[in-house]
């Protein structure tokens, strides 16, 4: 189903996105292949102009990636109105195998280009570039991972078919009429909830103590945990506080909570963890930069704000979903 | 200060290198300037003047050698590194003034501020303060390409100052200058240097050569210091 | 934050310098606004079409049956009715006469539907869809605007006629006509009672063409469906949600299809934006060779055009976004109209609607803003590797 305007501007904007990125890793093999630092030739000269080309791809690459995150959810969610059985962007995406794995895709190609860019920032802070060839070889690596976003998408809309009714079929129906359900199976909501708040407070522990002392080990861990605590408030969201927001016990949906018809709580809600986690993990993950390239000034100093970012966005997510349950649970909002 | 303050040691450039059209600017220039003088490059016209000059600006690093300026060493550094010690430690005046025609004196004299993140205010402040001392606080908000040659050399010399630079550079500073103006500039030129300001000029005017505020002439021949 | 004020320094420059040349961007706007208009009036007006359909299909029967014969609809005997008692959940089954009249004098092909509003489950909310409010009696009818138009001929005549298929003719008087919103699909209905409608038919008593479920939880619907299908396999079953999802998907393609054409004007656009973007005048290579000995980095040139481009976008939308907006809700998009109500349940005459939604907007920004400030990467960067050294010279 290419052919209606969804499709076209997520194809384009992939495109675009895996476009940019290859020109970028243009850069990068030449860098790789020929950068001198010391020589004053003209290609060092026109290398090193290529260096600020290759990062300003990235940079815009990961602002479309993020609209494309966003377009595809929205994109789901209209398809529905197409697709026999679906009724929300849950229905959509479940219509193929492809679905969930693009989105998955998506994310990944957000984070991984964040994370290229907090390396470029590294890197260009200290003279030497000491992080040069990391760099461009984790630019590399971020090639397949766009190109199997574009691939998967592609299937998905390829394979996405809207049952047209036609005169020459008996009885026309739907598939997957029941897909309407639940992503996930039954999941103990007492246990979940208490993970959730219990790695919640955890996490803005950890937060305080890593902004005053950023010991590395206390890092590492507060990565982890962020990584679990991602993975676990996706779950809640989906199985716990979506219902909630909708206030109907059976609804229990991710997407659902972007509509406006719920005033677009959503964009709050994935707005607030989605970063939150982001900058979470690449604090830990700006701990395997090695002492002795002397960049650890700076190091610490990002290190110092994603924690407090993380930390900020961290409340303000748990506020902002809890509220309907909140109210639901405890003030007895009927 | 120190007092070598610009310091070259063997420094060589050589423009388009491996390339069929590969110029040899500079050859061995061995070169020490103290802190709070005022010197004068002179040479022929294509000898080397504003290359070298460049290389003590910082606008591009020598293709070997070792230039230390103002405590920075700048052997093959990135541009990125370049312009930030630049920034902090060069004020350039130019022979055709560089001036950007359509933006106001205030707006060309704040530009490089700009990137710096000071903001409007601030960037008036200080403005404000040189365009008394060059006396042309009168023309602070006229476009630059209304006003008068001599008034533009003093809003360059301005902008050259506006973040406080150790050492001032002026490429052939005279060049389009009547006598007065000529000396109008040099007069500034000892006013920065009693500043406590190093003053590098390049000229074959005379007038500068000649000018007693000079305390030292380097002569550039093909690319190398002539030794007389 | 340093880097802040950074930015909203650079902003600030940006904006001034767009203005001191703002015959050069104007000339990129407005081309840029247009390309914007085209795109999001269309997506508009697609998207107004759908929801008046889907609103109007919201009144439609929860599942139609019809019966078939050598893979054609014929006329279904009334008796089919009793075989579906035994299913459990279904509230209400009603005949319906949905049937053709030719009219030969105009050559137009009238939609005639016949129902016993009265012993249909919500029947009367039919009625609000009617300008008297008052549903067909025996040998009355309500018209559909254009039904009236040529019957009545706008004016106020109350009696008139249409021809048997043996060309006697068959009197009626007019009840009320079918209100302008609702013009999408009642342009050309003539509503009538079920006996009104069998005898213009010449349709036998026990026979209609189709027969109606109403379900009592809406969450059953599928399941009823297969349970008469397979309890009467001669018949089509056909669920709401399908006739929507069909109309949906007819119109996404066609929509999709026109979408290809805007492409081709946006691709054109973005030529002509990468042309204007590369092509440099001395003076602006002499102003970003100035910036730079001045002490810009490579990375606030390209931070300028960056925010250049942001402005030179953002401005382009709103004003091509909400002259779209004005011109499907104004002026009913008069541009798409032929494209989009090509087919025949759809009829001119509506008024559109459009709504304003995150997704539709956002859905239009990356298919104009996206591919424009992806085309000036690389000329920005060509502007911003200027040479500093260029100014000594
Ligand atoms: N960007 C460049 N690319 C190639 N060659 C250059 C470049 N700039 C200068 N040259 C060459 O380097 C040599 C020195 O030039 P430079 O501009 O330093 O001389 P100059 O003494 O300033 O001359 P003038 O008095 O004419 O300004 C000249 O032969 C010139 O042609
Ligand atoms: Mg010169």
């Amino acid at each position: 189903m290419f052919l209606n305007s969804w499709s076209l501007a997520l194809s384009l904007l992939s495109l675009v996105v895996l476009i940019l990125i290859a020109i970028a890793v243009r850069t990068a093999i030449k860098v790789l292949c020929s950068w001198d630092p010391a020589s004053d030739s003209n290609r060092q000269i026109r290398l090193e102009n290529e260096t600020w080309l290759s990062s300003t791809l990235v940079q815009y690459a990961m602002g479309f990636q993020i609209m494309s995150l966003i377009l595809f959810v929205l994109a789901a969610d209209y398809f529905s109105q197409v697709i026999s059985g679906a009724m929300c962007a849950t229905g959509s995406l479940a219509a193929n195998q492809y679905g969930m794995p693009t989105l998955q895709l998506k994310l990944l190609g957000a984070f991984l280009s964040g994370f290229w860019i907090i390396l470029h920032a590294f890197d260009i802070s200290s003279e030497r570039y000491p992080l040069l060839k990391a760099k461009y070889i984790a630019l590399i690596c971020l090639l397949p991972v766009l190109a199997a976003d574009v691939v998967s998408q592609t299937l998905y809309l390829a394979n996405l078919k809207p049952d047209i009714i036609t005169s020459c079929c008996a009885v026309v129906f739907g598939e997957g009429g029941e897909s309407t359900g639940n992503l996930l199976g039954a999941v103990p909501q007492g246990a979940l909830l208490t993970i959730f708040y219990g790695l919640a407070a955890l996490l803005a522990i950890a937060g305080y103590f890593l902004r005053k002392n950023p010991r590395s080990s206390l890092l590492w861990l507060n990565g982890l945990v962020w990584l679990l605590y991602l993975g676990v408030s996706l779950v809640a969201i989906t199985t716990i506080f979506s219902s909630y927001i909708y206030a109907m016990p059976y609804h229990h949906c991710p997407f659902c909570i972007l509509k406006p018809d719920y005033g677009s709580i959503g964009l709050l809600i994935y707005g607030t963890i989605l970063p939150a986690a982001f900058f979470g993990i690449s604090a830990a993950l700006a701990e395997v930069i090695p002492v002795r390239l002397g960049i650890k000034e700076v190091v610490h100093r990002f290190q110092r704000m994603a924690v407090l970012i993380s930390s900020a966005l961290l409340v303000l997510f748990v506020l902002v979903v809890s509220y309907h349950f909140v109210l639901y649970r405890f003030m007895g909002g009927e | 200060m120190t007092a070598s303050f610009v310091a070259l040691e063997d420094v060589c450039k050589i423009y388009n290198q491996g390339q069929p059209n590969q110029v040899r600017a500079l050859h061995n220039i061995n070169l020490v300037i103290a802190a709070n003088s005022m010197v004068c490059l002179q040479g022929a016209s294509g000898s080397g003047k504003s290359t070298l000059l460049s290389i003590i600006g910082c606008v591009f690093p020598p293709t070997s050698g070792r230039a230390t300026i103002a405590g920075k060493a700048l052997s093959r550094m990135p541009d990125r590194f370049l312009t930030i010690h630049r920034r902090n430690t060069i004020g350039f005046i130019f022979q055709h003034f560089n001036i950007l025609p359509d933006l106001t004196v205030l707006e060309n004299i704040t530009l490089p501020l700009m990137p710096l993140g000071i903001g409007p205010g601030a960037r008036k402040e200080r403005a404000e303060r040189l365009m008394e001392m060059l006396s042309i606080g009168h023309r602070s908000n006229f476009p630059a390409r209304q006003i008068s040659g001599g008034e533009l050399q003093r809003v360059a010399i301005a902008r050259a100052l506006i973040n406080d630079p150790p050492i001032v550079l002026a490429d052939e500073p005279t060049a389009h200058l009547d006598h007065t103006l000529s000396l109008a500039f040099m007069e500034i030129m000892r006013e920065l240097q009693r500043a406590g300001k190093t003053i590098i000029l390049t000229s074959h005017d005379p007038l500068i050569t000649q000018h007693p505020a000079v305390e030292r002439i380097i002569a550039i021949e093909d690319g190398e210091i002539h030794v007389p | 934050m340093m880097s802040f004020a950074r930015q909203a320094n650079i902003i600030d420059y940006s904006l001034s310098s767009l203005w001191r040349r703002r015959f050069k961007s104007l000339g990129v706007m407005v081309v840029f606004a247009g390309v914007i208009f085209l795109l999001a009036s269309f997506q508009m007006t697609t998207k107004a079409l759908t929801n008046a359909a889907s609103d109007i299909l919201a009144f439609a029967p929860e599942i139609t049956i019809q019966k078939m014969k050598a893979g054609r609809q014929e006329s279904i005997p009334l008796e089919y009715k009793e075989k579906l008692a035994v299913i459990l959940g279904i509230r209400a089954i009603t005949p319906r006469i949905w049937g053709y009249y030719f009219n030969e004098t105009s050559g137009a092909n009238y939609t005639v539907l016949g129902l016993d509003p009265f012993s249909m489950p919500l029947g009367d909310q039919l009625g609000e869809a009617i300008d008297t409010g008052a549903l067909p009696l025996d040998h009355e009818a309500v018209l559909g605007q254009g039904v009236f138009a040529e019957l009545a001929g706008g004016g106020d005549a109350v009696i008139f006629s249409l021809f048997r298929p043996d060309l006697s003719l068959k009197t009626f008087s007019r009840a009320g006509v079918f209100k302008a919103e609702t013009n999408i699909l009642t342009y050309d209905t003539l509503f009538m009672n079920l006996d009104d409608a069998r005898d213009l038919f010449s349709l036998p008593a026990d026979m209609a063409t189709d027969l109606c479920v109403t379900v009592a939880n809406p969450n059953e619907v599928q399941t009823i469906a297969k349970k008469i299908a397979a309890l009467l396999p001669d018949t089509r079953v056909v669920t709401r949600q399908q006739i929507q999802k069909t109309y949906q998907g007819v119109f996404g393609w066609r929509s999709g299809f026109a979408s290809i054409c805007l492409l081709t004007a946006l691709a054109a656009f973005i030529i002509f934006a990468w042309d204007k973007a590369s092509g440099l005048t001395p003076e602006e290579r002499k102003e970003i060779s100035i910036l730079k000995i001045i002490g810009w980095q490579t990375s606030d040139v390209l931070t300028l055009r960056f925010w250049e481009g942001v402005t030179v976008s953002t401005v382009s939308f709103v004003v091509g976004y909400t002259l779209a907006y004005v011109h499907v809700s104004f002026f009913e998009a008069s541009l798409f109209r032929p494209v989009l109500l090509g087919w025949s349940v759809l009829h001119p005459a509506l008024r559109l609607v459009p709504s304003v939604e995150l997704g539709e907007t956002l859905l239009i920004l990356c298919l104009t803003v996206v591919p424009y400030l992806a085309a000036t990467i690389i000329p920005a960067w060509r502007a911003a590797i200027i040479p500093a050294d260029s100014a000594l010279n």
